[in-house]
């Protein structure tokens, strides 16, 4: 048994426990995932506290909603589609300009896209700059880029939780990946930028 | 294997979901097509550089779930939960002992008495006395039985005679009121056929009566011609 299925089966097992009644079953779900869906929420939003509202909405729409999980063992894959139904709700609710600005802008207001290119980017704006790439990609190009890149599910997974064909997260990837090398491009970031201190 | 069918095996052979025999011929394919391997080295440096993104956990547990236990729900929950086995047939188990236990605990409290004799099974709570035989002997049972035999058919004779008359009674009353309609009804018939004869009378009388008239105004008009 891998890592990953006992990781599942113990997701599994916590659920089952919920189900019968104890409430302690959940805080340890919620313990062992909150970082996870933080992190997802984190990089979509570039916020905070952005990141933490949806993780305590995906939390509560778990305890909720958790006797409708069909399969437990999927319990870490429908938590990212409920994560993930919440950001698309949100960014549809206050709209794209300020989920593409945020903290990225307030932690290094320096960083216009016109000034990289005219000498080396420090490394901290390197870091701003990098998400600021991200966030402006479509969103169904970030939502993969995120769960791939940084969730490190399988492209199955992704499918899943999307309710998309695989070939589809695939393609959406490559197109992620490759409007943010054009993007890195043209603001002069390359790898030396992050190992500049 | 063409330039289209190796990009888009890129996502797999960057993320290592590659079958080996696949991602050997990628490899293969990609030594003679330094484009198409400039481009997948690229796309892998993105991915060198995503992985510098800075990430946040949160400060605490956002989330605690606490159970609500001031409520008897609750304490009742709790008390199911620590008790009473997950297991099936552990609980049928539980279940059984639990009712004996409390069959004998009640049996002690109510001198419950069970017996097996000739009669069947016999349950009985409280004291047992025994039966104490009380009642008439067979002679005196036959002469009650004869005396209640001889009272019935008393009373039924009473009965009958008493249904008799008063089925007489209604007869006879019957025939009064036939015998009654009867004579009225032919009174009435009288009383029409007497006024049909005088109307016919009338009649024939006014008949007559005009009869005569003509016969004389005719004997006239014939002597005054003569």
């Amino acid at each position: 048994m891998n890592p990953g299925q006992n990781e599942r089966m113990e997701d599994a097992q916590l659920v089952q426990d919920f189900r019968g009644g104890n409430h302690q079953a959940f805080n340890k779900l919620v313990a062992r995932w909150q970082d996870r869906i933080h992190h997802f929420s984190y990089r979509f939003f570039a916020s905070s506290d952005d990141a933490a509202e949806i993780t305590q909405k995906t939390f509560i729409k778990a305890y909720q909603k958790l006797d409708t999980l069909d399969d437990v063992e999927k319990f870490g894959s429908w938590l990212y589609t409920i994560a993930n139904n919440l950001c698309l709700d949100e960014l549809k609710r206050v709209g794209r300009k300020r989920a593409t600005s945020y903290e990225t802008l307030k932690m290094a207001p320096q960083t216009d896209t016109s000034t990289p290119a005219d000498g080396p980017v420090l490394r901290n704006e390197g870091l701003v700059l990098l998400h600021k790439a991200l966030l402006q990609l479509p969103v169904e190009q970030r939502v993969v880029v995120i769960m791939k890149e940084y969730e490190g599910l399988t492209f199955r997974e992704i499918a899943e939780i999307l309710d998309n064909p695989e070939n589809t997260v695939k393609s959406r990837l490559y197109y992620g990946l490759s409007a943010l090398k054009k993007t890195f491009d043209s603001w002069n970031i390359n790898k030396e930028v992050f190992d500049y201190e | 294997m063409n330039k289209e069918t190796a990009r888009s095996l890129f996502m797999d052979y960057l993320y290592d979901e590659l079958e080996p025999e696949t991602r050997k011929e990628l490899e293969q394919f990609l030594e003679n097509n330094s484009d198409l391997q400039k481009e997948l080295d690229e796309l892998g440096s993105v991915r060198n550089m995503l992985q510098h993104l800075p990430v946040q956990d949160p400060a605490e547990q956002l989330i605690l779930v606490e159970p609500d236990t001031a409520g008897f729900q609750s304490w009742w929950n709790e008390l199911f939960e620590s008790w009473i086995p997950r297991n099936g047939f552990a609980r049928a188990g539980l279940t059984m002992t639990s009712l004996l236990i409390l069959f004998v605990v009640m049996g002690a409290f109510t001198n419950m008495n069970i017996s097996i004799n000739d009669n069947g099974f016999n349950l009985a709570f409280g004291e047992t006395k025994e039966p104490v035989q009380s009642g008439f002997t067979p002679e005196q049972v036959d002469y009650l039985l004869q005396q209640v035999k001889e009272e019935n058919a008393l009373m039924i004779t009473e009965a009958v005679q008493a249904l008799q008359e008063s089925q007489d009674e209604k007869l006879e009353q019957t025939l009064f009121n036939f015998a009654d309609y009867m004579e009225e009804q032919r009174r009435v018939d009288l009383q029409l056929i007497s006024s049909g004869l005088n109307n016919m009378e009338e009649v024939y009388y006014d008949r007559f009566r005009q009869t005569d008239q003509v016969l004389g105004e005719l004997i006239q008009t014939v002597s005054t011609r003569n």
